[in-house]
């Protein structure tokens, strides 16, 4: 019996240590663990031009100049990197430092405010990313995206000079005359490329114009089809109509896309600064120009532009103050931001580093742009538009109306909470 | 003989002497035995009851309960009755998520299970050609979903390999992933070739259970080798298509990651499955109550997909059988 009873206590105790390991966290990243070493882990956001072997390189010279900091990578796989945060939340192990997660008023409370760190204000964009008073995020640079990539052989064949390219009726004219050269005028891909590239687009023409538009539509003082949205669907629609854009772009991943502007198949490519890093890797930066989208207002309209390498610091974090340092080092260090400004195509005053023509092209857009259009902090959209958005203008390359899909995102708006 | 006259036989003195108190057979030590025999099992028992309740049975209620939420992940959660609920029938979006679920489901399902009947019937019996083929078949579901998917749309693309190859002959390309209803076929016809294979497995194994002096009394007969499969064989293998067509139904009805790798979704959101909703799009946005509420209810139409198919197949069987 008493071996029965010992048996039985083992099973208990087995299961008690079973679920009291399956519910503790790791301690890797206390700071002061064994001999001093601190391990901080950082969501990363991994693209083509920031791939793994990048952070790792970047994270080699923070570790050689701080012993006794490690600085582990976490990746998001298939999921955004604000679902992976939640997902390392909900398990009760946060990471130390997020990056490419923008705190919204809902989530502020994850991060830690920068608001009294005295490097944090000289950092790109701080105060456009403002949540009620409060600095939830830094960043490395900028980057603009309502930019037009051109190829430059393209526009001499169909004798369009690209800086008369400023209307949409222009723009079109040109579309017409590198469509009859035997050109795809304009060049989309599937993903979250179809969205993006209408925000790139519509962003300049209507935020420059209403730059309070996001908060008159939260406020419900206006819609997207009773606004100049609308005249950006319509253009779409007829665009595809008239063959400047093809369904099957849709059938395209993102770098599949590039590729294919690369490759010379298609004429025009609206795209972001971080263009810029894919054609200099593929020798081709003289050869394509680039100048800001087209506008019916104001030229040249402002850019749609972000904080490039956005950075958080995680309120769970048990190393808060060593995640704090490394971010200081990220967005601080000269050496650092240059590395990661080249990498990405991005850009910040005062900073510069051996850019090819294209990205000096981009340089003087940003240059002579009138303002940069922020939609964070009171501007930020509602949670989910930017994936509602693409889906909707992917159906009008499948055939929906414009005043459906604008009828569409309304009502999708209206709905959230 | 009369009863007082029983109840004083002397038969009554052989009767076995009652038992001492503490010998093994009083009631008290039977009781005691049996109470240990309880205790004993209750232990064994316990570390898989707690194991269950708490990966299975805690996150459904707590789940069920954070349906009922508004929370958002992190924050205190607010208790909001069914409203996650009713916004399920509200988002144009969840519909047409469900619409696609189950029809990936459905197609997906019948696919596999009328495939792998069907390349399990060719390869029943035992030999190095058909073993060799039954691996074959079984190849792509040991690989990873997410990588088939990787890998089709690398084949199924605009630039893929297919349509980089018809392009060459002045054809296409085909809209295998940018086309809504095509997008869905492929998606269906990627899954049900990814997944057949498993469904031949079950049914080799079920098959070689079927008794062959039934088919060669069959044989004998005259009937057909179709008669027979129809007949005999698929009528035999029952229970194993039921245990396949559940398995099929409630693994494709959480399908997401071919959904991710292949289409993402697109074009247009006309392949999102509602798991692809739930992670892709709630969990994302964090809206975790509402994604829970979505999660239950694929759990209860899972349930209820499995228990009604489960139901019909008891039916045609008794109805066979009668």
């Amino acid at each position: 019996m008493n071996t029965r009873r010992r048996f039985l206590t083992a099973g208990v105790l087995a299961g008690a240590v079973l679920t009291a390991s399956a519910c503790g966290g790791g301690d890797d990243d206390v700071a002061g663990g064994e001999g001093g070493d601190t391990t901080l882990r950082m969501i990363v956001n991994i693209t083509p031009n920031l791939t793994e072997q990048f952070w790792n390189e970047l994270f080699d010279k923070y570790e050689a100049e701080n012993p006794g900091i490690t600085v582990e990578l976490e990746l998001t796989g298939t999921i955004e990197a604000e679902a992976k945060l939640q997902q390392d939340l909900a398990a009760g192990d946060p990471p130390d430092i997020a990056q490419h997660v923008i705190p919204n008023p809902e989530t502020a409370e994850l991060f830690v405010d920068l608001s009294d760190e005295d490097w944090a204000p000289d950092t790109p964009l701080y105060d456009d990313y403002a949540i009620d008073g409060g600095h939830y995020v830094v960043g490395v640079g900028e980057q603009i995206q309502s930019l037009v990539f051109y190829n430059k052989a393209a526009f001499e064949e169909a004798g369009v000079d690209a800086t008369q390219l400023q209307t949409i009726a222009q723009f079109e004219d040109a579309m017409r005359k590198l469509q009859a050269a035997g050109y795809q005028p304009l060049q989309s891909a599937g993903q979250w490329v179809t969205g993006a590239q209408f925000t790139m687009l519509a962003d300049a023409g209507v935020l420059t114009e209403e730059p309070d538009w996001v908060i008159e539509r939260k406020n419900g003082e206006t819609s997207f089809a009773d606004s100049g949205y609308l005249r950006y669907f319509e253009l779409y629609e007829s665009w595809l109509k008239e063959g400047f854009l093809t369904q099957s772009a849709l059938g395209l991943e993102y770098p599949d896309g590039q590729a294919a502007f690369l490759a010379g198949d298609s004429a025009m490519y609206i795209m972001g600064s971080y263009f810029v890093p894919a054609a200099d890797e593929a020798g081709l930066s003289d050869q394509i120009g680039v100048f800001p989208v087209p506008a019916d207002g104001t030229y040249p309209p402002g850019q749609f532009g972000n904080m490039a390498q956005p950075y958080t610091v995680v309120e769970a974090s048990d190393a808060k103050e060593e995640a704090i340092d490394l971010v200081e080092w990220l967005v601080t260090d000269d050496e650092a931001i240059e590395i990661q400004l080249a990498a990405d195509g991005n850009l910040r005053k005062g900073f510069s580093y051996d850019v090819s023509s294209l990205g000096e092209g981009v340089q003087a857009v940003l240059d002579a742009s009138p303002m940069v259009i922020v939609k964070q902090g009171e501007r930020q959209p509602v949670h989910g538009y930017a994936e509602e958005l693409n889906t909707q203008v992917q159906s009008l390359f499948t055939g929906s109306s414009a005043g459906d899909v604008a009828a569409n995102l309304d009502s999708w708006w209206d709905s959230q909470r | 003989m009369g009863l007082a006259a029983l109840k004083v036989s002397p038969a009554r003195t052989d009767d076995p002497p009652a038992p001492a108190p503490g010998h093994p057979g009083t009631a008290a030590a039977v009781r005691r035995r049996r109470w240990r025999g309880g205790a004993l099992s209750l232990g064994m028992l316990a570390p898989a009851v707690l194991v269950y309740t708490v990966m299975t049975i805690v996150p459904v209620v707590v789940a069920l309960y954070l349906s009922l939420t508004d929370w958002n992940g992190f924050s205190d959660a607010t208790f909001i009755g069914t409203e996650n609920y009713l916004r399920l029938f509200e988002d144009p979006g969840i519909s047409r998520a469900w619409l696609v679920t189950f029809v990936v489901a459905a197609f997906g399902s019948v696919g596999m299970l009328g495939l792998g009947l069907a390349y399990a019937l060719q390869l029943k019996e035992r030999s190095r050609t058909n073993s060799f083929f039954r691996a074959l078949a079984y190849y792509p579901h040991v690989i990873s979903a997410l990588i088939l998917g990787f890998l089709w749309s690398a084949i199924l693309g605009t630039n893929g390999a297919i349509n980089t190859t018809l392009e060459r002959f002045g054809v296409g390309p085909v809209g295998f992933l940018f086309d809504e209803t095509l997008a869905v076929i492929t998606l269906v016809g990627v899954i049900v070739w990814a997944g057949f294979g498993f469904n031949v497995v079950l049914f080799v194994a079920a098959l070689q259970t079927v008794p062959h002096e039934l088919i060669e009394a069959a044989q004998i007969d005259g009937a057909s080798r179709r008669q027979i499969n129809r007949r005999i064989v698929i009528p035999m293998i029952s229970p194993v298509v039921t245990v396949a067509m559940v398995l099929n139904l409630v693994g494709l009805i959480k399908v997401y990651d071919i959904v991710v790798s292949l289409t993402d979704g697109g074009p247009a959101g006309s392949t999102e499955t509602i798991a692809y909703v739930i992670l892709s799009r709630s969990f994302a946005s964090t809206d975790v109550g509402f994604a829970t509420a979505q999660a239950v209810a694929l759990m209860v139409v899972s349930a209820v997909l499995s228990v009604l198919v489960a139901a019909l197949r008891n039916r045609q069987d008794q109805a066979a059988a009668n």
